[in-house]
């Protein structure tokens, strides 16, 4: 009898343990769909107020069909308002599909959609990532997954969205043919993904946050081994939006402070004491830091990394575009999973030191980037220490350089291709350093 | 991914994880049927309540399919650094966290839609 009571109190217990998670679960996803929704109808009204309504919905139509390899600032040809639309037109169809797949909207989402929105400012285009989403769907059918089950994939396998782009304008197709290969060379690439993710992943353990990255460029040096074949020239691209323009400058500083204060309004001091726990986690994939701590402090979190983002261009004197902002975009996304204070600042003053030893200006496009991305390594120095997350940093600014070429421009997550081959080559050495003296001989 | 490579995985994360605190013994017990399975580790090292309070917390995290199709793949696999129960707690049906005085008890259930708790020693919810 006694042992019956003690057993129902225990699952009673459990319950309410179940119903209080839950009702955290839904008022986190309601916060988070309010604030994507509230920051997507920012970017249109804030775009439409930029360049006037005609001028902004024109160019997103115009920059639908423009080549969209590394690097193309769609702020630099067509104008602010339309980059603008386009990253909330990009970033709503990601929210879409979470909220179609019924998929709970957390770290992983939160950073999927912030990236999404940050690489459409200089790259990605609603038209060039839905047959990329339309792969990785009919891959995950054909192994009996549900899209659930790959809806990450899918979403930050957009990076190769430069690839449909290219095939449908830039091989000299034209008309509806253009736009067939396109959308059927986006498909296969999509439907390669899952099988490449998954498989990439073991390279470097989780020690690069932007795995799809690594993913896309692998599959990417392929692509463009098979375009070069067949007598392709990769002409480089390098637009880069550099005129001076208060909405570019203040955009990422307001986005902090309304992640801040939604944080701060949705648990108060709890959010301030979950987010000096989120700086005690590695990072290593997968920590969604609103599931390991909460909503609040990863908020915080984000909200923060944002604004030392947006110091350090201004410091240096950087220019505020597409690229850059979009770089700070997502990594204020990734502040929810997987990018901290204490995990990064090792790894960007390894690149920094990296670009000053090689004489390269820190305001260089490629630099500055990689000062921005670099933190794809951050789990590095989270879980092996300072040292290892300098030298990851030093090696990352080194190998950048070339990886853009190699893969032809058209996996705009260049700084994960180039980050996940230096995580996997520490993480090798690491492995390797620590089967020694094994303790049975 | 075939049962015998699933197993191999659940088991090579969750011994990791208790063989991290270097247990003298560590007893793997498994059972399985058509529709699932059930784990039973046992170890003789002492727990803290913090410690089993937060390995119940990652076993018992919220399904997550999206996380758990993708990087559930790293279960058991990728041993470089610290075990991660969260990855196992996605892909499980239940589990439970007890304390057997000179060490722990973890118990896990895994199985499809149509498994059937009846089959195996799974405590049934209020509900049931």
């Amino acid at each position: 009898m006694k042992c019956q009571t003690a057993e129902i109190s225990l699952s009673h217990r459990s319950d309410v343990r179940e119903s209080v998670k839950e009702k955290i679960i839904v008022n986190q996803n309601k916060t988070l769909l309010l604030l994507l929704v509230f920051i997507m109808l920012s970017f249109i009204i804030t775009g439409i107020a930029a360049d006037g309504a005609g001028r902004a919905f024109s160019g997103f139509l115009d920059l639908q069909f423009r080549p969209a390899r590394l690097i193309s600032d769609f702020m630099h040809e067509s104008g602010i308002g339309a980059s603008l639309i386009n990253a909330a037109a990009v970033g709503a169809t990601g929210l879409i599909l979470i909220l179609v797949a019924k998929v709970q909207l957390s770290g992983a989402a939160f950073a999927a959609i912030f990236t999404m929105m940050g690489f459409a400012l200089f790259g990605k285009t609603p038209v060039n990532i839905l047959p990329i989403i339309l792969g990785v769907y009919l891959a995950g059918k054909l192994v009996g997954k549900s899209f659930s089950e790959y809806i990450i994939i899918a979403l930050f396998g957009t990076a190769l969205g430069p690839l449909v782009s290219m095939v449908t304008v830039e091989l000299g197709l034209t008309g509806l043919s253009a736009v067939a290969a396109g959308t059927g060379a986006g498909i296969a690439t999509g439907f390669m993904l899952p099988a490449i993710a998954v498989s990439v992943l073991h390279f470097h353990q989780g020690y690069n946050l932007y795995n799809l990255g690594l993913s896309c460029g692998f599959f990417a040096l392929f692509a463009a081994a098979l375009f070069r074949a067949g007598g392709h020239v990769f002409e480089g691209l390098m637009l880069w939006h550099t005129s001076d323009s208060a909405v570019l400058i203040f955009m990422v500083p307001v986005l902090s402070v309304i992640l801040i204060l939604t944080g701060l309004f949705s648990a108060g001091k709890k959010s301030l004491k979950d987010l000096i726990a989120i700086q005690k986690h590695t990072g290593r994939l997968p920590s969604d830091f609103m599931d390991l701590e909460s909503m609040g402090g990863a908020l915080i979190n984000s909200g923060l990394i944002g604004l030392i983002g947006f110091l350090y261009i201004l410091l240096i004197g950087g220019d505020f575009n597409g690229p850059t902002i979009g770089g700070l975009l997502t990594i204020m996304g990734f502040g929810a999973f997987g990018t901290h204070l204490k995990n990064s600042w090792p790894v960007v003053i390894g690149v920094i030191a990296a670009s000053l030893v090689f004489g390269k200006s820190l305001t260089a496009p490629g630099v500055l980037l990689a000062v921005i991305f670099c933190t794809t390594l951050a789990p590095l120095a989270g879980a092996f220490g300072i040292v290892t997350g300098l030298i990851a940093g030093f090696i990352h600014l080194v190998l950048v350089h070339q990886t853009g070429a190699w893969q032809g421009g058209m996996n705009l997550y260049n700084n994960g291709f180039a980050g996940g081959l230096t995580a996997t080559l520490i993480v090798s050495v690491i492995a390797w350093y620590r089967s020694r003296n094994s303790e049975f001989k | 991914m075939k049962r015998k490579d699933l197993i191999l995985h659940l088991i090579g994360e969750i011994s990791n994880f208790l063989l991290e605190s270097d247990p003298r013994r560590l007893v793997i017990s498994l059972h399985q049927e058509e529709n699932g399975l059930h784990l039973c580790v046992l170890d003789e090292n002492t727990h803290t309540e913090d410690e089993l309070k937060r390995i119940d917390h990652a076993l018992n995290s919220r399904k997550r399919p999206e996380l758990a199709g993708y990087y559930g793949s790293m279960t058991g696999h990728d041993m470089l650094g610290a075990s991660r129960l969260n990855l196992l707690g996605w892909q499980v049906k239940h589990c439970d966290v007890s304390s057997i005085g000179s060490g722990i008890k973890i118990d896990i259930w895994l199985g499809g839609d149509a498994f059937q708790n009846d089959q195996f020693t799974i405590p049934k919810k209020k509900e049931d």
